[in-house]
């Protein structure tokens, strides 16, 4: 690596850009400021685990305090800002902070940035044979926007009267007058720029992504060409682009409610209801947001261990799309007993149960891909495997939702907690740390050691299992979702020995992230060489060395070849790279 | 203590494995620990038969996919000299396992929506009305006097002196008494009136299945329900409203028709006691403002506000 910044070129990011011709480099340009997506690709990744730490303390948080209200919080109790815990014990309204913060920290400062802004970055203009994003310097850009976002969210757990405590859903005029919530209009304030900033991280991000694969693809990369992982970041983005926009308006109006005595959300002038249904014309969609792209991983590292072509490629996209566009008709699922109407509740209540179709698909074809294939049990296929089932019972568990009367009973209980981290922590996260390991020796050259990964798998489905199955019957008992201290409860006393259960398998599963990022670090500089393809796989990353170069092909491949061609007929080894014209005597089939 | 904890963890497991077992359920119910409360509402239990419906359709295919997933993964592993099958799918699978999602989809919606339907139908009317105000962090509950009707309110005055916005010129509400619990007769329709002077709460009872948010600026007028025993709940507030949403709850007691009757008679007549201690006093008042035509006049013209 030579410093000779003088003849700058600002990148193009195209397919035929001269492989030979760098940009500047030294530290600042290729680890800061840097336009190459799979350094940005890198940075996100490094700042979502970050972010992940930090929200997973803040879980521990709440975990202690369900199962010890009124103790003080061991070892950093503290440490704990005065608006949060008085002398270590936590306070309610700091508890309200715990999990405000949890969840606004995961959903957009994690799970987000880590699968859209990570793997999309890395992978795209890799896996469609270009050279770089359509918008390098917008790149750079949407990943400063998302620090900058964090930086604004870590704030406000500083400021005067705290961080935001209204939920992450900040339910109005709760989240609107800083009067009805402690006062913390500042916490809320930073709140919603936050939000607005990150928002504006997502656009520029979706935009990139579209641009990208709709203009750059190598040639002979169809559309029903792309892998799947492809496909779900570019249905992915255009649900971004048509969402993301409706929470920063609302972002915006709770913003001038809170500050400049604006009434929209107000009871008297405006309307509270409207809030939500703001916030979940986004919200649904974000949930298909944070769990597509993890599906399209996921259907990336089946075929690989499993040696065989995805089944159902077709019906695979075609659900991903139908997912897509029925994700935008159930937000009011949510809002079954808000006091909206009821007729449209029973309305939300058929497009919901729609939309479980698809997702239905979805699962039988993984299954049928791992059907009479050769199977091997890697990490990452590990994570890959048990992110179907934990798809599975957060799926199921959703069906008890989306029936109306029985939403009567389970909403806003614990049953509703459970579910959502069977999708968000079994499905998304599960997703991720399969791709992580499987996509490691691509970027780093180095493999990540296997068995601290197999610990790491065991220790993580386990525990995760032990935490959140659980709380099914906590929420059937009867246990509502953010109350600080449920022994306060009649009904709720006897469920205490099972939150103080659930609370040691959370600490378990908090501890099995070490053995992760131990693993993580200690690969880069002594885990085994990986070549460029250590898996067989057949996409275009795998052609490249690992890690690619800048401008990531010597020359713009041409592609001959569906993603998962696996096992054909007739061909000495048992893939067939998309780049590679099938040999004679190969039988393929199409899909 | 360890004891106590794998018992439970077993539990916990054997409900995952038998989750169909009745001997399970019975055992698990007796408890109160592993599943819901006894549902002690006439809609309540017909939820819980949609519920356990949805509960064993679930489980039936939780099981049953599972057990051919992991049959398959183990069937299928890498062993020396096995070579995979090469196929890109099938499509008339794929029509079946399309098909037969949407038919048990679309069955379960017209059943959830019918008893959705049911559930708000319009109120019986000779239920027992209770106007529920929620507050920051509290409930307070109005009930008819004896005329049996609820005086009419006005959700945009409620005030440190008028917390349930009655409207003055109503006579209807001059006999309304208040209560801090909720108290009901078995066996009777029980209609609610639900407000909020503040933000969001919501009304949730575990035993009687029944949650909905009370918004304010807004009657929700939707709620009924017919208990069908005689206990102590507790109403608890399930919406996030602030720092002290933890500990927003109200004692409800189920009593009989005749403890109930008993109660009421006791409000009403404590009520009226407290109506003719307020004439008094308005009365002196009155007479004590007319020695001075000039306020007295002022009073006349502001009314009962100054």
């Amino acid at each position: 690596m030579s410093t000779s910044a003088t003849t700058f070129v600002p990148d193009q990011g195209t397919a035929d850009h001269d492989h030979g011709h760098h940009g500047p480099q030294g530290f600042f340009f290729t680890y800061i400021w840097s336009v190459d997506h799979k350094m940005i690709g890198l940075q996100y990744l490094w700042t979502s685990f970050f972010f992940l730490l930090l929200g997973g303390l803040l879980a521990m948080g709440i975990r202690f305090q369900l199962a010890y209200p009124g103790t003080e919080v061991p070892l950093i109790g503290m440490l704990l800002p005065s608006t949060v815990a008085s002398d270590g014990i936590i306070l309610p309204g700091g508890y309200n902070m715990l999990f405000t913060m949890h969840a606004t920290v995961m959903v957009f400062l994690v799970v987000m940035p880590l699968l859209i802004g990570g793997f999309g970055n890395f992978l795209i203009p890799l896996k469609i044979g270009a050279g770089d994003m359509a918008f390098p310097t917008l790149n750079a850009m949407s990943y400063w926007l998302y620090v900058l976002s964090g930086l604004i969210i870590l704030a406000s757990f500083f400021v005067d009267g705290g961080a935001a405590s209204s939920g992450w859903t900040a339910y109005a005029p709760l989240s609107s007058t800083a009067a009805y919530n402690n006062n913390t209009q500042i916490g809320q304030s930073l709140w919603c720029i936050g939000l607005f900033v990150n928002g504006l991280s997502s656009i520029a991000g979706a935009t990139n992504y579209i641009t990208t694969i709709v203009n750059m693809r190598a040639p002979g990369m169809t559309m029903f060409r792309l892998p799947l992982s492809v496909w779900s970041l570019f249905i992915t983005s255009w649900l971004l682009i048509l969402a993301v926009p409706v929470l920063s308006a609302a972002a915006a109006m709770l913003f001038t409610d809170l500050n400049f005595g604006t009434t929209f959300f107000n009871a008297q002038q405006g309307q509270p209801l409207l809030w939500q249904h703001l916030f979940w014309f986004f919200g649904h969609p974000e949930v298909y947001i944070m769990i597509l792209p993890a599906m399209g991983l996921v259907s990336e590292i089946l075929p690989v261990f499993a040696r065989k072509p995805i089944f159902g490629y077709k019906a695979m996209v075609w659900a991903m799309v139908a997912i897509g566009f029925l994700g935008f008709i159930v937000w009011g699922h949510h809002m079954f007993v808000s006091g909206m109407n009821l007729t449209l509740g029973a309305m939300f209540s058929v497009s919901t149960m729609v939309i479980a179709v698809p997702s239905a698909i979805k699962t039988f074809n993984w299954m049928g891909t791992v059907w009479r294939g050769s199977i091997s049990f890697t990490t990452p296929m590990l994570f890959a495997l048990a992110f179907v089932s934990m798809f599975v019972i957060g799926g199921l568990s959703g069906i008890f939702m989306a029936s109306t009367p029985v939403d009567l009973f389970v909403h806003n209980s614990y049953f509703i907690v459970a579910h959502i981290h069977y999708v968000l922590f079994g499905g998304s996260l599960f997703g991720a740390f399969a791709a992580i390991y499987f996509w490691y020796p691509k970027m780093f050259g180095r493999m990540m050691n296997e068995t601290l990964g197999k610990i790491h798998f065991f220790a993580t489905f386990v525990f995760f299992n032990l935490t959140f199955f659980p709380m099914h019957n906590l929420g059937l008992g009867g246990m509502m979702r953010r109350i600080a201290d449920p022994t306060l409860y009649d009904h709720l006393r006897a469920l205490q020995p099972l939150n103080v259960f659930v609370t040691w398998a959370a600490f378990g599963m908090g501890l099995a992230t070490f053995i992760f990022l131990y693993n993580f670090i200690w690969s880069l500089r002594h885990g085994k060489k990986a070549g460029n393809n250590p898996w067989d796989s057949t996409t275009l990353e795998w052609t490249v060395p690992s890690p690619p170069g800048h401008g990531n092909f010597e020359k713009t491949p041409t592609v001959y070849n569906g993603p998962y061609e696996y096992s054909v007929p007739g061909m000495a080894k048992d893939f067939l790279p998309q780049d590679e014209k099938a040999p004679d005597g190969a039988r393929l089939a199409a899909h | 203590m360890m004891k106590n904890f794998s018992t439970k963890l077993l539990c916990v497991g054997v409900l995952l494995l038998l989750a169909g077992a009745p001997e399970v359920m019975a055992a698990v119910r007796d408890t109160n620990l592993y599943w819901a409360p006894e549902a002690v509402t006439v809609t309540g239990k017909r939820i819980d038969v949609l519920l356990n419906f949805i509960f064993y359709l679930t489980g039936a295919v939780f099981v049953l996919t599972q057990a051919v997933y992991i049959y398959y993964l183990v069937k299928y592993r890498k062993r020396p000299g096995s070579k995979a099958h090469y196929s890109h799918g099938n499509n008339k699978l794929e029509i079946i396992w399309t098909a037969i999602p949407t038919a048990i989809f679309i069955g379960l919606v017209i059943y959830s929506n019918r008893l959705w339907g049911e559930i708000h139908s319009a109120p019986p009317e000779n239920s027992v009305k209770v106007d529920v105000v929620s507050y920051q962090f509290g409930w307070d509950m109005r009930y008819p006097g004896a005329d049996g009707k609820l005086g009419k309110i006005d959700v945009n005055t409620y005030s440190v002196d008028n917390k349930f916005g009655l409207v003055p010129d109503d006579p209807a509400g001059d006999d309304d008494f208040a209560s801090t619990e909720l108290v009901i007769p078995v066996g009777q329709p029980v209609h609610l009136y639900l407000h909020s002077r503040d933000v969001i709460h919501s009304v949730y009872v575990p035993a009687f299945r029944l949650y909905q948010a009370a918004v304010p600026g807004r009657t929700i007028a939707w709620v009924w329900f017919e208990t069908t025993k005689t206990g102590d709940f507790q109403l608890a507030c399930s919406q996030i409203c602030g720092s002290g949403h933890y500990n927003m709850k109200a004692p409800i007691r189920v009593v009989t028709q005749e403890e109930f009757d008993k109660w009421q008679a006791g409000k009403i007549a404590a009520k009226a006691q407290e109506a003719k201690a307020a004439a008094a006093a308005r009365e002196t008042r009155q007479s004590t403002a007319a020695l001075d035509p000039a306020t007295g006049s002022a009073r006349n013209s502001a009314g009962e506000k100054l």
